[in-house]
């Protein structure tokens, strides 16, 4: 009998049901998997993955190229919905001129964004590369964004990054050419914090529905609506005092220890193409030092507001101490303090 | 003849692949509609699975899995291990006859993104990643699992151009994956 019609035949010729590889993948993805959980930030498969990002980061800027024009064009429907009163009065005046300011809406906003990062730079002394931002992320649970700086220009991972109204997010990952930044809007983010007006320490949390939440402040603090929060720079990564955002809600649950502080970002969000600043070193003046965490640790609640006011500006302009007298700090307070410092050593 | 048709399929596959991964790294970024975003990985795993070669379904969702671990801030082996297993019970419930876009590939399509979607919200929320598991489902993952089904449309017409223009040189007919055993053994009973 011919080789050709023997069992073997009728082997060859049956589909292949996709088991024996159907196995073998899984068994790697679940390998993969669990290395990349149990492997540090300089793991291999975190290698990898650098290299994959670099080797697609032109695709990126292509990608980012196609679509920064609609971008424009979403910035120009908004202008019209959003300031509709003013552009008819410019139009009466002048249609031409309204014309005009469309077309260059989107420049004039690049050339805003870098002189307030600039003053940005300068006011706070940052030792600072510029980057752009060249795209969100490729899922949808996480808020982060890629920017179009990598290791090749001194970037590293936990490196705070800031565009003009404030600090954005830290640096989660980074490859040659290309970092991803988490923005403090994720929810696993957490930055430690202070209420400016009284040194309120807390952590600034992200929410899942993209909302921000100043956590662990007591309620023996004086927190209210409109207070800026700035960061503390008790973490040692972010400098202190820089803008995070605003009080936009206070609210106290009967016996509740900590308060429930809504605060809305100091940036609007972050668009393609837009430019930031990734602080590559802090000076000794802009992190906090160890009296002045021992001294937050303790009064977590700050001061009062009419008391501080003074020195908290006096506090935000030269950079200096970051609680001032503060009242007794109690045992509940003492509870915070370890919470706020342990908190603040993960940022 | 079935040489040509064999490389003219796999010219195919490997231009739709290049779209899809060119599409998942430059526009996937980019585009954020009501907390969803398209996954191109999964239209590609689908599309393949839906062709009804189960061992290349298989590989191709891990390598579409595996792509979008390392091109994504997320954990690098989960959407692989979705991706894999999904493209495997896919290529199992679907007959190789449901290539090609209509309703019932359609059906598939969704019911393929919707449960991966939905699987990677979970699995997310269990590891830590996300903390509502509502709004991880509900929000991020119904809504990517809408648009990416609703964005494999032109996919799916142009695996079945692909399917037609694979039967159209044919010598044997490719009609379901099932003819070729039954051919064999009635060879065995000659």
């Amino acid at each position: 009998m011919p080789r050709s019609q023997g069992f073997s035949s009728l082997n060859n010729n049956r589909p292949s049901t996709g088991m024996r590889p159907f196995v073998v993948l899984m068994i790697i993805s679940v390998l993969l998997l669990t290395f990349y959980l149990r492997e540090g930030d300089t793991g291999i498969i975190h290698g990898v993955r650098g290299f994959v990002t670099t080797v697609t980061s032109p695709i990126r800027y292509a990608g980012s190229a196609v679509a920064s024009p609609f971008n424009a064009l979403g910035n120009i429907m908004g202008n019209l919905t959003a300031s509709q009163e003013t552009l008819e009065e410019l139009r009466a005046e002048n249609e031409q001129l309204t014309a005009q300011v469309a077309e260059l809406s989107e420049a004039q906003e690049t050339a805003t964004r870098l002189e307030q990062l600039l003053g940005l730079q300068s006011t706070y002394n940052l030792q600072s590369t510029a980057a752009r931002i060249i795209g969100d992320s490729g899922d949808a649970w996480s808020r982060t964004v890629q920017i179009n700086k990598g290791t090749a220009d001194g970037l590293s991972i936990n490196m705070p990054v800031c565009n003009a109204s404030g600090v954005i997010g830290q640096i989660i990952e980074v490859s040659t050419n290309t970092a991803t930044v988490r923005l403090i809007t994720d929810e696993n983010s957490g930055v430690s914090a202070m209420v400016q007006a009284t040194r309120a320490q807390g952590i600034l949390q992200g929410q899942p529905d993209g909302t921000l939440r100043l956590e662990y402040v007591t309620t023996d603090s004086d927190v209210q609506e409109g207070d800026i929060i700035v960061t503390s720079g008790i973490g040692g990564v972010y400098p202190k005092g820089i803008p995070l955002g605003t009080v936009s809600s206070v609210t106290r649950d009967d016996n509740a220890t900590y308060y429930t502080i809504v605060v809305t970002p100091a940036s609007s969000g972050t668009e393609n193409n837009e430019e930031v600043l990734v602080i590559t070193s802090l000076t000794a003046e802009q992190t906090a030092s160890d009296e002045e965490v021992a001294e937050a640790n303790a009064n977590p609640q700050g001061t009062a507001r009419d008391a501080s006011s003074d020195s908290g500006e006096a506090d935000q302009s030269d950079g200096d101490s970051a609680s001032g007298d503060g009242s007794d700090g109690g045992e509940e307070s003492d509870e915070n303090a370890g919470t706020i410092a342990e908190a603040g050593q993960g940022e | 003849m079935e040489y040509r048709d064999t490389a003219h399929s796999q010219r195919a596959l490997a231009i739709l692949i290049a779209v899809a991964a060119v599409l998942q790294v430059a526009l996937a970024p980019q585009i954020s509609i009501l907390g969803g975003r398209i996954n191109f990985m999964i239209i590609l795993a689908g599309v393949v699975a839906l062709m009804g070669n189960a061992s290349q379904a298989v590989y191709v969702g891990f390598g579409a899995g595996l792509l979008y671990d390392l091109t994504s801030p997320v954990p690098v082996g989960l959407m692989t291990l979705i991706l894999t297993a999904g493209s495997f019970l896919l290529v199992q419930m679907a007959s190789a006859g449901t290539s090609g876009f209509s309703s019932t590939s359609l059906r598939f399509m969704g019911i393929f993104s919707v449960g991966v979607c939905m699987l990677n919200g979970i699995a997310l929320f269990f590891m830590g990643s996300e903390r509502d598991l509502l709004l991880s489902l509900g929000g991020h993952g119904l809504m990517s699992a809408v648009l990416t089904t609703v964005v494999s449309i032109p996919f799916l017409m142009l695996s079945g151009s692909m399917a037609s223009s694979r039967s159209g040189f044919s010598a044997h007919g490719y009609g379901t994956r099932f003819k070729s055993a039954s051919r064999g053994r009635g060879r065995r009973l000659r």
